[in-house]
């Protein structure tokens, strides 16, 4: 840190064309966070279920961009292999694989040889094997540049190999990376309230979870899917109608897609009316449920990601013009099970706190505000909820399917029969959401049922504006 | 975004299999092959230095034809040894595709043969494996995507404004090889019927997302699907759904119909070659994105720029003032910007 002491640091935050600036510099920040350069990574692994998790999860938390998976098992040739490689063109390659698989990751290293040797720059090979395996590889990676790398094995191998990869992506000393950021604004919250936390970020480039919990490493999930200029590979991935669904008015999918597209190549484009907010609603829902299914196909437990008693949205996520459009986009996308708290950064301050975070000491409950407590409940029959703030105490009766918002003011006190927990909270900017609409959510599939559906959520919450005549 | 003259370079991904390629420094014309190369089926593996007996690092010292000759069924491929000589044979037809690290060879039988054309005019600046470079001068229009493979043709206007659409009815045999200039739309029976017809590709202000993805697959996004497989070519000036062309961008083509053109898909890039000053440059204006994202619009009338103004959505930002009312600043691109 260049600051004086007692000065607060400056932050750039670089979203997809423009920069935020948090802090009182006017001249060169003292940090800045982005993304770094874009990595392409292939990986390569062998045929035990376990390798390719790893290299999963490895890629996830590295937030690289996965754009070829081959494995040692697969009935594909040397040729098709070499083509495949080719035309993924990797910057960097990651090796995982056990010794049983020696002759299979052999014919792996020969197919990488054969597509990208001859490639300048020819791409960094990551190596995450033992010993005997690794003197297998080297005459068949011979030409490319070959790094060893811990076996990813353990978790602490895992860190060092996704400390490698972020390393690439770096592009200068004073750049903190956008991933690095919120788990560090995580772990700094964490520790400020003693709570788990689990920070939600969706912006236009990349979707992350990180959570952290006390005495236990933090978990980050990131993935290049966004509501912005990677909106389009949501689409590629999850489908539009994974999208369309989301959609609380009627809109054919071509439609959407067109939308969809243009926006993907239209940086830091802004959501004029309500159907390209809903759009941009919808995108970071899916976006962020996309991270979750990519964690599943990793073998990372989702559940404690969706029990965190803190979930701290961040990103494009955070700056929806409504509170309740970040509690909402949040709920549906992480469909958490019990009793949170939502709260959402102050415009891009607790990305920069956690940038600061990461290099020192830093302030991060400064850099959110509450907006909501969230009690996820699925009642056999009417359950009695209390709720207890400032103005006095509200009784409500829910049934299955409920879902309402309780406007509160001060601190507030929740009380669901017969459960004998109370959590509390204090100063929500909305108040307590009551969503009996169960797990997992379920949205109906035709139009004339699904639509009603969510716009009797949308109106629960007064969460889109009305449409101009 | 906008027609600009200038030296531009265009580098041409090569699939595996190269025969040939071109030097380095030689010149070229957009069309040109600048390599050629061999589709591989599934490759024989042949037991190599094990079986005749020397070190992996040896095998090409003994080997009797190069990695990527072409060899008949039983031609010696290495062979050591004089009186009690040891060699190793081809089992079929093809080409020595790969010799593995330990010294085992893989043979691939020829499946089909393949070119790759320059896509500029100009000189070979770098030559790989993987890679021919090439750097010249020409007329660029910078899209927003491209989809397909490289095309090479002459540019042909298909339409008479810049927002009218090409409809399928006016696409036939007789523009065959060439690159069609389809104004502000083309839908994706246009796009299918030009490339039945043998047109080289279509040029368009926007083309619909879903049409691209019946075209293209459906893993296609939003930038782009270079390929080097038999599908239509397709161009996207500006965005998706429909668009309708600026002045700046239409004008030059119909000055420039009938120039030699190319399409280099990976960089997104028209090059037409006509001398530098074969054109008079409008003015560049700018373009908007549609209120409900699904079109682009072009901004050729005048425009102020707004300080914040609050839009339907409650969403706060600077604006640009038009005859047709605010629009958010980020959604005004000036066509003279990069993109």
């Amino acid at each position: 840190m260049t600051s004086a002491p007692g000065l607060a640091p400056t932050v750039d935050v670089v979203h997809e064309t423009s920069v935020g600036r948090v802090g009182p510099g006017a001249d060169l920040p003292d940090l800045r966070v982005g993304l770094g350069e874009p990595l392409r990574v292939a990986l390569l692994v062998g045929r035990a279920q376990p390798d390719l998790a790893a290299a999963r999860a490895i890629a996830l938390a590295a937030c690289v961009d996965p754009v070829l998976t081959l494995r040692g098992d697969a009935r594909v040739t040397l040729v098709e292999r070499a083509t495949a490689l080719r035309e993924a063109r990797p910057d960097a390659v990651l090796f995982i694989g056990s010794a049983q698989d020696a002759d299979r990751m052999t014919d792996l290293a020969e197919a990488l040889r054969l597509g990208c040797a001859s490639r300048r720059p020819a791409p960094l090979v990551l190596v995450a094997a033992d010993e005997r395996m690794r003197s297998r590889l080297d005459p068949a990676l011979a030409g490319l540049t070959l790094e060893t790398v811990p076996e990813a094995g353990s978790t602490q191998a895992r860190d060092a190999i996704v400390s490698r990869l972020r390393g690439m992506r770096r592009s200068h000393g004073e750049l903190v990376l956008r991933d690095e950021a919120i788990e560090s604004a995580a772990r700094a919250l964490a520790a400020a309230t003693g709570r788990s936390t689990l920070v939600v970020d969706a912006s236009g480039q990349t979707s992350s979870l990180a959570l952290a919990t006390a005495g236990a490493p933090t978990i980050g999930l990131h993935a290049h899917v966004g509501l912005g200029v990677s909106a389009d590979r949501v689409v590629a991935r999850a489908g539009i109608e994974r999208v369309r669904r989301w959609m609380p008015r009627a809109i054919d999918g071509p439609a959407l897609l067109d939308r969809i597209f243009n926006r993907a190549r239209w940086p830091d484009a802004v959501a004029a009316n309500p159907t390209t907010l809903a759009l941009e609603l919808a995108l970071a829902r899916e976006s962020l449920a996309h991270v979750l299914a990519e964690a599943e196909r990793a073998g990372v437990a989702t559940a404690p990601l969706r029990a965190a008693q803190h979930i701290v949205c961040t990103g494009d996520l955070a700056r929806f013009p409504r509170a309740q459009q970040t509690v909402l986009a949040a709920v549906d996308a992480l469909a958490p099970e019990s009793m949170h708290v939502v709260l959402r950064e102050r415009p891009d301050a607790l990305v920069a706190a956690g940038a600061i975070a990461s290099r020192g000491g830093s302030e991060v409950l400064s850099a959110v505000e509450p907006l909501a407590m969230i009690a996820a409940m699925w009642p056999r029959r009417s359950a009695s909820v209390t709720v207890i703030d400032a103005s006095g105490t509200i009784e409500e009766r829910v049934a299955r399917g409920a879902f309402f918002l309780v406007p509160t003011r001060g601190a507030v006190e929740l009380r669901i029969a017969p459960s004998a927990e109370r959590p509390s909270a204090s100063g929500l900017a909305l108040g307590v959401v009551i969503d009996a609409r169960g797990r997992p959510l379920a949205l109906p599939p035709r139009d004339a049922e699904r639509i009603p559906a969510l716009a009797r959520w949308y109106t629960a919450l007064d969460v889109l504006p009305s449409e101009p005549a | 975004m906008t027609w600009r003259y200038d030296e531009w370079k265009a580098a041409h991904d090569l699939p595996v299999g190269v025969s040939e390629r071109a030097p380095l420094g030689q010149q070229v014309r957009a069309g040109d092959v600048i390599a050629t190369g061999t589709t591989y089926g599934a490759p024989v593996r042949v037991a190599g230095a094990r079986h005749i007996g020397v070190a992996p690092r040896d095998l090409g010292r003994v080997m009797r034809v190069s990695v990527g000759a072409e060899v008949k069924k039983g031609m010696v491929v290495a062979r050591t040894g004089r009186r009690f000589a040891r060699a190793v044979s081809s089992p079929i037809d093809g080409r020595i595709a790969h010799v593995r690290g330990d010294g085992d060879i893989e043979i691939a039988p020829i499946v089909d043969r393949w070119t790759v054309r320059s896509t500029l005019d100009g000189r070979v600046t770098e030559s790989t494996e993987s890679t021919v470079t090439v750097e010249g001068s020409a007329w660029c229009l910078q899209a927003v995507a491209a989809f397909g493979p490289d095309a090479i043709g002459e540019l042909a206007l298909a339409v008479g404004t810049a927002g009218e659409e090409i409809v399928p009815s006016r696409v036939d045999v007789t523009q065959r090889g060439r690159i069609l200039v389809a104004g502000g739309r083309s839908g994706a029976e246009a796009i299918a019927r030009a490339h039945a017809c043998g047109v080289a590709a279509v040029v368009a202000g926007a083309v619909p997302a879903a049409g691209l993805r019946a075209v293209f697959g459906d893993a296609t996004t939003a930038h782009g699907a270079p390929s080097q497989t038999d599908l239509p070519t397709v161009l996207c000036l500006l965005g998706f759904g429909s668009a309708q062309l600026p002045l700046s961008l239409f004008a030059p083509f119909r000055d420039l119909a009938s120039a030699r053109a190319a399409i280099h898909t990976a960089s997104a890039r028209l090059f037409v070659f006509a001398a530098a000053g074969a054109v008079a440059i409008p003015m560049p204006s700018s373009v908007a994105l549609h209120a409900e994202w699904g079109a682009v619009r072009p901004l050729d009338g005048p425009v102020t720029m707004a300080d914040e103004t609050r839009f339907a959505s409650e969403r706060s930002t600077r604006a640009v003032m038009t005859s047709e009312g605010p629009v958010p600043a980020a959604n005004v691109i000036a066509l003279a910007a990069s993109r």
